[in-house]
């Protein structure tokens, strides 16, 4: 038997890496064809493109501090001297409030997200791939971490850690974190069996080449459409917080935390909580189709993964 | 049998290690229990020694642990640290109106869900059906402190049908009820539907319809008998889900419950009634877990031959 040099390895890598690309190019363009297809998804992306512009423009074109009070005009409708949202129950202009509250939502899902799809790639990657008590004591943990209802991990973190959106962003990031592995690591099972990746075993690729370049490549698309589905979650559950009080903390505009400062002055001027409020369920549902949509494109298979705790 | 014994034992590791868990982290967190109480100023240093020592934080972390588990087993939570009601009062009366409500949220999300779900499935692709998916759709996808904004503003605010908050009364219930039903409800209706649609298709009803049985007995006693299994076997989950939400709910509404109490305790860093608060719910949560997966196993035959790993 003939030891496998380093060129050797290299050659086998590189033919691999080829193969695998071939593999891909068809179905990706596929995807792109059917995305211009899916109307949800443009719907989606619009709102989407819509709310964030909103949320990154917003504030650099109206030049309004969101902060600063005004109590000779407080509780005012919409259109009212040159506020566009009115103003809320200290005199602060909605509109802005509004947009950087967008700001702090995106800001949220997007440390969520990052968080949970390269700890969840790391866990499911590691526990599926060399199995053994690795797999086990992850597992164990994932299960466990996965069956929580994410409000009371984010009031424990809270209570830990204090109020704030640190703790916010840990605790769900932490939860979707299991969410995503248990996903990845049943696409790592199946993909072990996969013939290329049996070849870079054959081949004498170590194993953290194989995870790193034949792995991570072809698992990094469903775990991102995941991912996406995630978002909506974690901007609810920012906003829930921020809602009774553990979440942002003034005078940080959170969208949660006026919908809570606008409900005392429900009869006075509803707009105040009103506004905040369908920003929120525009925000989510501008996120959910964008995450369905790519989600039928991409990977039709995890429907089923995704849908939420108990839904088996 | 094994797998019973192990679930089992799971169970209690898990309580074990949550309890070590929230103990540390409510204990390291920066939050000075001292100064949550006494007003800045108003005490000398000397004195503020003293409380620590007669609250015992002057120990070492594990034996503060240990001691506080010697206690909670012995019944003894301790005393809350802004008015020194005892814990265990606290439980007694939060306790209540946390069953009231989790209850008749249990009740709304199975009583009225399973119903629901009956009636989508015998009337389907009828418009009876496509009002209550769209109406499950809706419960799903809409947050639910917002939905509870938006019900206080219309029943309460605007029809003056319902007081907007509080306790006790039936009338305060409803709407705290709803809303926090409204997620495993609208989950309920779809997991029935499906699996009544699933079961009308199959064999059994062909035969027994053929037989000559009326259509009251084929659904009555044999499609619904085999449909609610996956529903009830997994009505476990919800107990996590409904003590979840119920951190929001209860806020929202003023409801004084568990959920309120253990909220108000992390923002005034009374830690003692926190700590106890959480770990109560983690283990109510771990016992609905649990109970779902002993309904999981008990419906279904084969992984009781062992296969499954924990």
């Amino acid at each position: 038997m003939v030891e496998p040099t380093s060129s050797h390895l290299e050659a086998w890598n590189a033919r691999l890496l080829e193969y695998e690309e071939s593999r891909r190019v068809g179905p990706v363009q596929a995807a792109f064809e059917r995305m211009r297809r899916n109307k949800l998804l443009l719907l989606g992306s619009a709102l989407g493109l819509v709310v964030l512009g909103a949320g990154v423009l917003g504030p650099i074109i109206s030049g309004a501090d969101p902060t600063v009070q005004s109590f000779s005009t407080t509780n005012q409708p919409p259109g009212f001297e040159g506020h566009l949202l009115g103003t809320d129950h200290l005199g602060r202009d909605l509109a802005v409030r509004t947009f950087v509250g967008i700001r702090v939502s995106l800001m949220v899902a997007a440390g969520v997200t990052l968080l949970s799809l390269v700890l969840g790639l790391l866990l499911g990657m590691v526990g599926g791939f060399l199995g053994g008590w690795r797999d086990r004591t992850i597992r164990g943990v994932v299960d466990f971490v996965w069956g929580f209802p994410l409000i009371l991990v984010a009031v424990l973190f809270a209570g830990g850690l204090g109020e704030g959106l640190f703790p916010v962003i840990l605790a769900v990031g932490l939860v979707n974190t299991a969410a995503i592995a248990r996903v990845v690591r049943g696409e790592v099972l199946t993909l072990s069996e996969r013939e290329f990746i049996e070849a870079a075993r054959a081949g004498g690729l170590s194993t953290i080449r194989i995870m790193t370049k034949h792995l991570f490549p072809n698992i990094l698309a469903p775990a991102l459409v995941l991912a996406s589905y995630y978002v909506a979650v974690a901007i609810i559950a920012e906003a829930a917080l921020s809602f009774i009080g553990l979440g942002a903390q003034p005078p940080t505009p959170s969208l949660g935390g006026m919908v809570s400062d606008g409900r005392n002055f429900l009869q006075l001027n509803h707009w105040g909580s009103t506004i905040p409020g369908l920003t929120i369920v525009l925000l989510v549902l501008a996120v959910s189709l964008i995450g369905d949509g790519l989600r039928d494109v991409f990977d039709p298979r995890l429907r089923h993964e995704a849908k939420g705790v108990g839904e088996e | 049998m094994k797998l019973l014994l192990v679930r089992t034992a799971y169970l209690v590791l898990i309580v074990l290690v949550s309890s070590v868990a929230v103990f540390y982290a409510i204990r390291l967190s920066g939050g000075d229990a001292v100064a949550a109480v006494i007003q800045p100023g108003s005490a000398s240093l000397e004195a503020r020694d003293q409380l620590r020592e007669l609250w015992g934080l002057n120990l070492p972390i594990h034996e503060q642990y240990l001691t506080y588990m010697g206690n909670l087993l012995r019944g003894d939570p301790g005393n809350s640290l802004t008015n020194s009601t005892p814990i265990v009062n606290m439980l007694v009366i939060h306790g209540r109106h946390s069953l009231i409500l989790g209850g008749a949220a249990f009740v709304l999300v199975f009583g009225l869900g399973v119903p629901l779900g009956i009636l989508a499935s015998l009337r389907r692709n009828s418009v009876v059906d496509a009002s209550i998916m769209s109406f499950s759709v809706a419960g799903m996808a809409v947050p639910n402190f917002w939905l509870a904004l938006l019900a206080v503003w219309l029943f309460a605010s605007t029809l003056h049908w319902l007081p907007t908050a509080g306790c006790c009364s039936p009338r305060h219930l409803v709407l705290p009820a709803v809303v926090l039903a409204m997620e495993g409800l609208a989950l309920t209706v779809r997991m029935t539907r499906s699996a009544m649609l699933e079961n009308l298709e199959r064999d059994f009803v062909r035969t027994l319809r053929a037989g000559g049985l009326s259509e009251f007995r084929v659904i009555g006693r044999h499609v619904l008998r085999n449909a609610l299994i996956p529903v009830v076997s997994l009505a476990g989950l919800r107990i996590g889900q409904i003590v979840g939400y119920a951190l929001v709910v209860e806020t929202i509404f003023g409801w004084p419950g568990l959920g309120q109490v253990l909220v108000n305790a992390v923002l005034r860093r009374d830690y003692p009634v926190a700590q106890f608060f959480s770990l109560l719910l983690v283990a109510l949560v771990v016992l609905g877990n649990w109970l779902a997966d002993l309904g999981y196993l008990a419906t279904n035959p084969r992984l009781r031959a062992g296969q499954l790993g924990v």
